[in-house]
């Protein structure tokens, strides 16, 4: 699903981001991005989406070259791909369900099939009650579903969170796990960087830690921190 | 793109004019007064092309002969000159009618003539209008080969002098409307931007969720087609009536000015109008889309 090899980014600023990046991702995983800020865990993720592209190695994603990848194929990656953000990025004036809508009406999907799928993902993240609010109107874990919402109403194969739960409280965060553990769970790829321990200690899913821009720790069922006594 | 998408991308379009009204009307203005005053030069300027035109026409070359030669010899060349193909109208002037109508241009003072005696200096001539204004020149150049000419004039001074007023009308209405359409594009490409800025959320979950650049492009392109194209239709409807309104006055108030006719000229203005309103409406698109890029 998601294969890098040999990738490093270094920024026009001289920054090295990411240095001889190896990672292989299977389909159907659930992968834990950790590390502290500066470790290289958002850039990683945007290659993935090509919102960057690597200075050297390649970057391939469900069987595309995405740094080779033509700029008008870009938005065919993208549909198969949902992401989520630590600042939800919803838009204010439009309700939920428009909010949610918008992802397929931009992709030209039809208005009936809309209907059908914005109430289908509405369900699954709990807010079928919800879908004419503003999201002025909803809690920040409300407004985070939402957007989780919106990220897996075109169906991706894949889910891409940064920081999903950096803004919420301990319950919505919580409540923001199950659900991308149930999305997972019903086949969909699922990377996310946090630093939020104890969701990854409780989730015991595969930890890839990473500090300094190099892939320091790759683990199956594994733990925040290294566990020395496993 | 399907059709529930361009309504999409001009209900997107729609927003962004409606949430800048008064840059919206003030774009449609600059563009209307612009592409009016570029319209009225225009039409002024054919208008004056018009009526130099029927002037120069109207110059007649005169063909001076020899007080040598005899008059049937002058009636068989009038003769010659009425068959060729550019001449409207050729006339014999003979020296006596040519006095008298010198006295009669000099009017009071005639009497400065009477010094003359019965002495007349004056020679006979060929008065001869071309068909064309243009074929002036050369029809002058063939009489002067005539037999028993002795020189040639028309009043070219006149008709030059008159093709530069002209021709200065035309740079200063184009200079004028070239300044005015930059205006416009200035500020139909500042509402665009503002657009753009006020949508940078929407364009970025776009990009994210998968939406094509075209579609991310259209609706600030029916953005400005739409500020660019109701300046234009504004523009085009009152230079048309006004033209029209106007040509029908002059025709009873000033009969004897050759004005062009409204048909096909004021349409084809207001079309034209038409074009570069849009075309002012893309051009402005195209300034602002590196913006758009870089959101």
């Amino acid at each position: 699903m998601i294969s890098l090899r040999k990738v490093t980014k270094v920024f026009p600023n001289g920054v090295t981001a990411l240095q001889d990046v190896e990672l292989e991702i299977g389909k159907g995983e659930f992968v834990f991005l950790v590390g502290p800020s500066g470790a290289g865990k958002t850039t990683l993720l945007r290659l993935l989406f090509r919102e960057e592209v690597s200075t050297s190695g390649s970057v391939i994603v469900n069987g595309h070259d995405v740094g080779r990848m033509r700029p008008r194929q870009i938005p065919y990656l993208r549909r198969q791909i949902g992401v989520v953000f630590q600042d939800f990025r919803l838009l204010p004036q439009r309700n939920v369900a428009e909010n949610i809508a918008f992802a397929l009406r931009v992709i030209e999907v039809h208005p009936r099939e809309i209907k059908r799928r914005v109430a289908q993902v509405l369900d699954l993240v709990g807010l079928s009650d919800r879908g004419l609010a503003l999201p002025a109107q909803l809690s920040g874990g409300e407004q985070q579903r939402v957007a989780l919402a919106r990220a897996m109403v075109s169906r991706p194969v894949m889910l891409l969170a940064d920081e999903p739960t950096g803004n919420l409280d301990p319950q919505n965060a919580q409540d923001m796990m199950r659900i991308m553990l149930e999305i997972n769970r019903l086949g969909t790829t699922v990377v996310m960087a946090t630093h939020a321990a104890h969701l990854v200690d409780r989730a015991r899913q595969r930890v890839v830690a990473m500090g300094d821009g190099v892939i320091q720790r790759d683990e199956l069922a594994a733990a925040y921190h290294v566990e020395v006594n496993r | 793109m399907r059709l529930r998408t361009w309504a999409f991308c001009l209900n997107e379009a729609n927003q962004n004019l409606m949430r800048n009204p008064v840059l919206a009307i003030a774009s449609v203005t600059t563009t209307a007064v612009s592409l009016l005053v570029l319209g009225v030069f225009l039409l002024l300027s054919v208008n004056v092309n018009a009526i130099a035109n029927s002037v120069e026409s109207q110059v007649a070359v005169r063909a001076f002969f020899a007080q040598s030669v005899p008059q049937s010899q002058e009636l068989q060349e009038l003769q010659t000159v009425r068959g060729w193909q550019e001449v409207r109208i050729a006339t014999l002037v003979t020296k006596a009618q040519a006095l008298a109508q010198l006295k009669k241009e000099f009017g009071d003072q005639a009497r400065v003539l009477d010094s003359l005696g019965s002495a007349n200096p004056l020679e006979d001539s060929l008065s001869v209008t071309a068909r064309q204004p243009q074929e002036v020149k050369g029809l002058a150049a063939r009489l002067s080969h005539l037999g028993g000419i002795v020189h040639t004039t028309y009043q070219s001074a006149v008709v030059s002098r008159l093709f530069a007023l002209i021709d200065g009308v035309r740079v200063v209405g184009l200079v004028i409307g070239i300044l005015l359409l930059i205006g416009s594009l200035l500020v139909i490409t500042n509402a665009i931007r503002l657009g753009m800025a006020a949508r940078r959320r929407e364009i970025a979950i776009m990009r994210l969720v998968g939406a094509t650049e075209s579609l991310v492009h259209w609706p600030f392109i029916l953005e400005g087609l739409i500020l660019g194209g109701i300046g234009a239709i504004v523009a085009s409807g009152l230079a048309f009536w006004s033209y029209v309104a106007a040509y029908r006055s002059a025709v009873h108030s000033l009969p004897f000015l050759p004005l062009v006719t409204p048909s096909p000229l004021a349409r084809d203005i207001a079309l034209l109008l038409l074009v570069l309103g849009i075309l002012l409406g893309a051009i402005g698109f195209r300034i602002s889309v590196r913006r758009l890029a870089r959101i």
